[in-house]
């Protein structure tokens, strides 16, 4: 072959890889690929959540009203005027609704899954039955529990005076000493299902087994249940407990609807408190700072739940 | 060489990013497209002009009230023959209203009438939606105190649609009981508790007087704060704080104390428990009369019902009540011209405003509704005219766009008072002061 033949045939196969490139569609790798496909998803996302969630934030610095237009930027002195306000009152009631309405569930939840857990007759309908609080909108169940509590016209100071146990009607919700407990009351009622299914579903995968030979070797049913039972339970009762306590955190339907976070104040979590801020008092800039502050209260939480996830993979 | 699994399906990824593609830009132009035309030069003009009509949104929470929402849905009814269009109703309730009213509209969520209370106009106008509906006026007989009633700052930013006022409602068979007849109600504050002093000794649970002891309506104090002595507001200063405030409060405590008024009521609870006979007095509009008989095992509670004036500090005092009034106001928007022209229907003719006073017993705003025989000859009507809205006067604060907060901080203040969490003077000084704050 001469040197022009050699340069003729290097030229026609250029001009063909050349003509090829110009007809075959560049392939796109998996990763870029995945790439675009996630894209409408991400920009979801970011539009719903993400745009939201910082233009929120960003009010806290900005002193802005809901119905005026404008907003001046003020720095740091509305999270300043939150931290030096309301923000440990409000911390300290967060604190006992969501301890209250986690651990409350919790005990009642856990010591219905054992019964259950039983071979007790017509435990499948009870477990059925015991749902239906969990499956009833949270509205709903408010208004329930407002009747129920009703200074006026209520069943419980009915019940009560019926039975000789109070003299005259109670302001269940109208007094600060008892209305965190009657909120507490509705909010555990209508989430102990869930403590309980989840926990029945924990007691379950206890292996029978251990059991039997536990009591062959004479352990009563106490000493089987704190050396057989909770350590099997521990996964599923630091998760239940937890994520529990994160939702109970930032609940707000019924403290809304049964009380408003009153009287005067004193069932007003973060929640109903930046709901008030914002949409009764008009105040943006300030409901921005407390919700900060919350998040960042709230982002501690989820940063223990994700370790806690973590440590049960790695077990 | 290994194959994508996606790569071997009948739709190439470049066919699939193709569809794609033309999916979001479809989903982009539909976006982009130029909505419906809104009303131009105002709804004002395009009914007066007699623009093509187009279906709408009427937001009111009558149609949350069992007793209400009949009269509202026959209106709604009678226009939509009338205008051959369809209003879709929107409803809050009266506690909620003005804060989801406020949402919508700043979201652009709403737009077409609102019905919406009188004091709420400073706040909503404030929002720069609501139209100027003073060419709306002109021949239909409004009286100029209902449309005075309408305004803020000037502008008609509502057509009035009933304008009355708030006073003490009774049921004159249990006043009886204690000697008190409806004619001969106590005119002072001191005879007013005594006679709920005997009430209370009927016995039987009765709440002697169903007033408001929750945060939502407890701006009902604000009357007897005036009743006390205090203007409230002087200028642009707030008073709250006085002596005649902080006395008001310590007074309305001791009744709590005393259970001659009870905890945990609002305007609905009072009328539950007043319809019930649970409670001889309560503070209504003539509004209450519809639900409390409605809503009565008693079915001759309606001419037991007395409106009686507010018993006063000194004998000689005029007595005091809160000027209330509904309005129906206009937002800025799709199918607002049409709005406008309803709203005209539904607070000026006469065939409409008639037969929803038989239902709500609503004073209405034209001369022509008043004279009628239907209103004249209404004897509580009549009474609750006489005895209440003729010495009515507006709460001082509705001149504030920040009316709602003002009340809100009062009320709170008010409430943690009447639950012992702090004391009459300390809570009105810092209900002052917190309430000047939002004036500026």
């Amino acid at each position: 072959m001469t040197h022009r033949d050699v340069a003729m045939s290097s030229s026609q196969t250029h001009t063909l890889e050349h003509r090829k490139s110009q007809t075959t569609p560049r392939r796109l790798s998996d990763g870029q690929f995945a790439v675009l496909l996630l894209l409408p998803g991400v920009a979801l996302l970011a539009g719903v959540v993400l745009y939201p969630l910082i233009a929120a934030l960003v009010t806290a610095f900005f002193e802005q009203s809901l119905v005026l237009p404008g907003r001046t930027f003020v720095g740091l002195q509305n999270v300043v005027e939150v931290l030096q306000g309301d923000f440990l009152r409000l911390l300290r009631q967060t604190m006992v609704f969501t301890l209250g309405t986690t651990i409350l569930p919790f005990v009642i939840g856990f010591a219905l899954a054992l019964a259950l857990n039983t071979r007790i007759r017509g435990a499948k309908v009870l477990r059925g039955l015991m749902l239906i609080p969990w499956l009833v909108p949270g509205v709903v169940v408010s208004f329930l529990w407002m009747w129920i509590f009703n200074a006026n016209y209520g069943v419980m100071n009915a019940l009560l005076q019926g039975l000789g146990l109070v003299d005259d009607p109670q302001a269940w919700l109208a007094q600060p000493g008892t209305a965190m407990g009657a909120v507490i009351l509705a909010k555990t009622w209508q989430s102990f299902p869930w403590m309980m299914v989840m926990l029945l579903a924990g007691l379950q995968t206890v292996p029978v087994e251990l059991h039997e030979a536990a009591e062959m070797d004479g352990a009563g049913t106490v000493r089987r249940f704190f050396s057989i039972t909770l350590p099997h339970l521990k996964g599923i009762v630091g998760l239940v407990v937890l994520l529990e306590f994160i939702w109970n955190f930032q609940h707000f339907d019924i403290i809304y609807v049964l009380t408003g976070g009153g009287p005067a104040g004193a069932t007003q979590t973060f929640a109903t408190a930046v709901y008030e801020t914002a949409f009764q008092g008009y105040d943006l800039g300030k409901a921005g700072a407390l919700g900060l502050l919350w998040m960042v209260l709230l982002m501690a939480l989820v940063v223990v739940y994700v370790r806690f996830s973590e440590k049960g993979e790695e077990r | 060489m290994s194959t994508n699994p996606l790569m071997q399906s009948a739709v190439s990824r470049r066919r699939m990013l193709q569809l794609l593609g033309i999916g979001a830009g479809t989903a982009a132009l539909a976006a982009c497209a130029p909505s419906a035309p809104a009303a131009s030069g105002g709804a004002a003009s395009a009914a007066a002009t007699g623009g093509a009509r187009t279906d709408f949104a009427f937001s009111s929470w009558s149609f949350t009230e069992e007793a209400a929402a009949p009269a509202l849905e026959a209106i709604v009814k009678a226009y939509e023959d009338h205008a051959d269009v369809t209003v879709n109703d929107v409803s809050f309730p009266y506690n909620e209203y003005i804060n989801q009213l406020t949402l919508q509209v700043k979201g652009g969520q709403f737009t077409g009438a609102a019905h919406v209370d009188v004091a709420w106009l400073g706040s909503l106008a404030a929002m720069g939606k609501l139209q100027d509906l003073s060419a709306l006026t002109e021949g239909r007989g409004y009286t100029d105190a209902a449309l005075a009633a309408a305004q803020f700052d000037g502008v008609q930013y509502g057509l009035p649609w009933t304008i009355g006022a708030i006073g003490l409602v009774t049921n004159s068979a249990l006043l009886e009981k204690v000697g008190v007849s409806g004619d001969a109600f106590p005119t002072t504050i001191d005879e007013f508790e005594k006679t709920l002093k005997d009430l209370k000794g009927l016995g039987g649970g009765l709440i002697p007087y169903a007033a408001s002891t929750k945060a939502a309506q407890l701006k009902d104090i604000l009357i007897w704060m005036e009743t006390f002595g205090s203007p409230l507001v002087d200028g642009d200063t707030v008073t709250i704080g006085d002596d005649a405030s902080v006395e008001a409060v310590t007074w309305y405590k001791s009744l709590y104390d005393q259970k001659l008024i009870a905890a945990d009521v609002d305007r609905f609870d009072a009328r539950s428990l007043f319809a019930q006979g649970r409670a001889a007095i309560y503070d209504d509009a003539p509004v209450g009369r519809g639900a409390v008989t409605e809503e009565s095992p008693d079915k001759d509670l309606g001419s037991k019902l007395v409106p009686v004036s507010r018993p006063v500090l000194k004998a000689g005092d005029t007595p005091r009540a809160l000027v209330w009034g509904g309005a129906i106001a206009v937002v800025d928007g799709e199918g607002a011209a049409t709005a406008a022209d309803f709203a005209q229907f539904a607070t000026s003719d006469l065939d409409t405003v008639l037969a929803d006073y038989e239902v709500r017993g609503l004073p209405p705003v034209t001369t022509e509704a008043q004279q009628s025989e239907v209103v004249s000859s209404d004897v509580f009507g009549s009474l609750f005219n006489e005895r209440i809205t003729a010495t009515s006067s507006s709460n001082p604060f509705w001149a504030f766009t920040a009316y709602s907060q003002i009340e809100t901080e009062i009320a709170e203040q008010v409430q943690a008072v009447l639950v012992g969490k702090t004391d009459p003077k300390t809570a009105m000084q810092q209900a002052g002061e917190a309430a000047q704050k939002l004036i500026g």
